[in-house]
């Protein structure tokens, strides 16, 4: 790779004065151009590191007791045995609870049911009818 | 300076996820300072700035049980949050600034102008908070956070060229307003 005076004074304008802070890909090459041309090179590196110097006074913040103490009394918390004993039970409940399921599907198939399943259909319809003239026949008090 | 390699966080996660409390404290040490730099630059002001760390990582507490390893690393994720949350606040301060003209403030060297310490960190930060939001995000990024330009051009979702333009405009913006400076930043 090759890299004219320009593109070097480029990359010195837009990554700083520093080689070693600009990307990867192109450092070894501005330094073999640094070491061909140290006097024009040099001057553009100091003249971009000047302004770096007066980046690093832009001031950062450091962090007060009171808001570490916030965040670290927000973070999760680690389980107490209380509650691992009750994630525990409810595992062991949750398996039960299935296992109980299965052995009531089982039996529900094992039982015979309605073979026909319009006499099944007519069951559920006499029982609407039954409930909605109950309904009619006594209205609800005012 | 690419984005690559393990995520130096995941084990501190993992230990943040158990709520195994040097996990959390370390973390912090390790990444709160980070943020709080970030929004700072980002926002120039102190009380924004705790306001946005803390919500960040409210957030991270969230995410730290379910943390999917090989995915973005937790840095990258921080200042993802974090720089959304600034550009919600530098949003809301547009909205109420074209609500409510600001008084005008001038940045400008002082008449006697041999600043030193403070007077001096206020001028860069001035500089720095008169940069468009873009080019402040791409200095703050790569100059302050040392993000390798692929990462931070990812952060910003443009190219590498973009970002290159975002940091070489923002640069010599900065250079001129703190021109007079130049002699001080030996």
């Amino acid at each position: 790779m090759t890299m004219s005076l320009d593109r070097f004074a480029e990359l010195a304008e837009i990554y700083g004065g520093d080689v070693a802070r600009w990307p990867e890909a192109v450092r070894e090459t501005a330094r073999a151009l640094l070491v061909a041309e140290p006097a024009r090179l040099e001057v553009v590196l100091a003249d971009a590191a000047r302004l770096d110097r007066l980046l690093d006074l832009a001031p950062a913040q450091s962090a007060d007791s009171a808001l570490l103490g916030r965040l670290i009394a927000a973070a999760p918390q680690p389980a107490s045995a209380a509650r691992r004993w009750l994630a525990g039970a409810g595992a062991a409940v949750g398996l039960g609870v299935a296992a109980l399921a299965g052995v009531a599907v089982g039996v529900m198939i094992g039982q015979p049911g309605p073979t026909d399943p319009q006499s099944a259909q007519s069951v559920i319809a006499t029982d609407f009818t039954a409930d909605l003239s109950e309904a009619l026949e006594e209205p609800a008090a005012l | 300076m690419a984005a690559e390699g393990s995520d130096p966080d995941e084990a501190l996660l993992t230990g943040v996820g158990r709520g195994d409390p040097a996990a959390v404290r370390q973390l912090l040490d390790r990444r709160l300072p980070r943020v709080l730099a970030l929004a700072r630059r980002m926002l120039n002001d102190a009380g924004e700035a705790e306001d946005v760390a803390q919500e960040t990582f409210l957030r991270a507490w969230k995410q730290a049980r379910s943390w999917r390893p090989g995915g973005a690393k937790f840095d990258t994720w921080l200042h993802r949050v974090a720089l959304n949350l600034c550009y919600d606040r530098l949003r809301k301060r547009r909205d109420v600034a074209m609500a409510e003209p600001p008084e005008q403030v001038d940045t400008g060297p002082a008449p006697d102008a041999g600043l030193l310490g403070a007077d001096l960190s206020r001028r860069v930060e001035a500089a720095l908070a008169a940069l468009p939001a873009r080019q402040r995000e791409a200095i703050v990024l790569c100059h302050h956070q040392g993000l390798g330009n692929i990462e931070a051009a990812a952060l910003m979702s443009v190219s590498v060229e973009a970002l290159e333009s975002l940091l070489g405009r923002g640069r010599r913006a900065l250079k001129a307003s703190l021109a007079d400076l130049a002699g001080q930043g030996r």
